[in-house]
């Protein structure tokens, strides 16, 4: 009942959901056990900064792009050679085009 | 899915999702005294009592719940809740104590795979939603780590799906199928025991990542980060992310035992049903505790920790590269038993 299958693999997506309300029901209740009062608008509620002041949260800003920063340092040398092939110049994104299409066409015919 | 009627399936699901959330938290909970007793020994130390989680988790119960003033509130506060609640719901696909999983016919490993997420996603989740700089750069880590660790992950999957679907298995990423053709069991030369050697090898550095341990807590990073993710979480909520990781610490050696250990010591001893049981489940509970001793424990305290970008060098070329190894290792022991037969 209410399982879906794509012939390899099946999930019931119904029962993991009752699964999760039913533990829910029991966490939520478990966590209202615990203590809910704090001290607001005192030091308690700044962010934790080292002993450094706190700045405006647009001044805390982190960059999306440190995301990637493992990535890129990591696999220096794999960037640098894509970096060299993004010129900016649409002729050359076409001339790739046209090289993958055409590696495709003879891979496609030769199986 | 098993023809069961609407009474069966309800109390299945009510009885069974609290039987495992109690059996998820007390041996999550006890699984991680035992690893710091051990730590703790390896390091000269005394370690505190088995029975310090449970005490630190009715200790975080009594602390101030403090939401700090740059965060989301409701986010902040639910996302610990969720995160917990979906590492438990991975328990019922997974067969536990010797017993097959509780509902074996509504979920397989992709299920599990992609559950496995969730956790790790709660704590991005909570990170971002602190409003602290800490927290965000250590949310922005622990999504490079779960793009990076993904990728053996997924190669060890494949291998033992298509290992089973060269014998014929039907459902192959069925842990009721796995679990009763074992892989040692479907391998015919040695090339299949490196394979497999190989990615067992692969899962148990896999399994720290998915913890946030040592060597790959660099997402934590308490000397780095005080605490990075988890840097403004406190009192019940912090307690949410502590449960969450005892939990998933069981799930993921369940996982390993599922997919290369599923043997039971009863069908050896010819013994009666009920202490058959009891041998079968204290033999999972032994395997659990060695698979944590070396994925965890012995890694944590041997390896410091790793910068993020050593940790996605370590997941994208060594590990990816010898999972790759296995599965053509795998691929090779079935070529060679076909050429020769």
């Amino acid at each position: 009942m209410f399982t879906l299958e794509s012939g390899s693999g099946f999930w019931n997506p119904l029962v993991w959901m009752l699964v999760f309300f039913i533990a829910f029901l029991l966490f939520y209740g478990i966590r209202g056990f615990g203590k809910s009062q704090y001290k607001k608008e005192t030091e308690q509620t700044k962010a934790f900064l080292s002993g450094n002041k706190e700045a405006a949260p647009e001044e805390m800003h982190v960059k999306a792009s440190n995301l990637y920063w493992g990535f890129t340092t990591s696999m220096r040398s794999l960037y640098s050679v894509l970096r060299k092939m993004h010129t900016g110049n649409t002729s050359d994104y076409l001339l790739w085009f046209l090289i993958v299409l055409a590696v495709l066409f003879l891979v496609i015919g030769v199986i | 899915m098993d023809v069961l009627t609407f009474s069966e399936l309800f109390i299945r699901i009510v009885v069974g999702t609290l039987l495992i959330a109690a059996f998820g938290i007390l041996f999550g909970l006890f699984y991680k005294g035992i690893d710091r007793k051990i730590s703790a020994h390896m390091q000269g130390r005394i370690g505190p009592p088995l029975r310090q989680p449970f005490r630190d988790v009715v200790k975080l119960f009594e602390k101030e719940n403090i939401v700090p003033d740059h965060a989301i509130p409701w986010l902040f506060n639910l996302i610990p809740l969720i995160g917990l609640i979906v590492t438990l719901s991975i328990l019922v696909y997974l067969p536990l104590g010797g017993f097959p999983p509780l509902f074996s016919s509504a979920g397989d490993l992709i299920v599990v795979l992609y559950l496995l997420i969730l956790p790790s996603l709660a704590l991005v989740i909570g990170g971002f939603s602190s409003g602290s700089p800490y927290a965000i750069v250590g949310a922005q880590r622990e999504m490079a780590t779960m793009i990076a660790y993904e990728f053996p992950l997924a190669i060890l999957i494949i291998t033992i799906a298509w290992n089973l679907l060269q014998k014929g298995v039907p459902s192959v990423f069925s842990f009721t199928a796995i679990a009763s053709q074992p892989v040692w069991n479907q391998v015919t030369g040695p090339l299949g025991f490196i394979g497999f050697g190989i990615l067992l090898v692969v899962l148990l550095l896999v399994t720290p990542a998915e913890l946030s341990k040592i060597p790959f807590d660099s997402p934590e990073a308490e000397t780095e980060l005080a605490g990075g993710l988890l840097v403004e979480y406190s009192g019940r909520n912090l307690a949410m992310y502590y449960l969450t990781d005892g939990v998933k610490t069981v799930v993921m050696a369940s996982i390993v035992v599922a997919l290369f250990f599923p043997y039971n010591l009863s069908p050896y001893l010819s013994l009666g049903t009920y202490p058959a049981m009891v041998i079968d489940v204290l033999f999972y509970l032994f395997k659990v505790f060695i698979i944590i001793l070396f994925s965890v424990t012995l890694i944590r305290v041997a390896i410091a920790r790793l910068k993020i970008d050593q940790i996605v060098y370590t997941y994208w070329i060594p590990l990816t590269l010898a999972s790759l190894v296995g599965l053509i290792l795998v691929m090779w022991d079935h070529t060679i038993v076909q050429w020769l037969g």
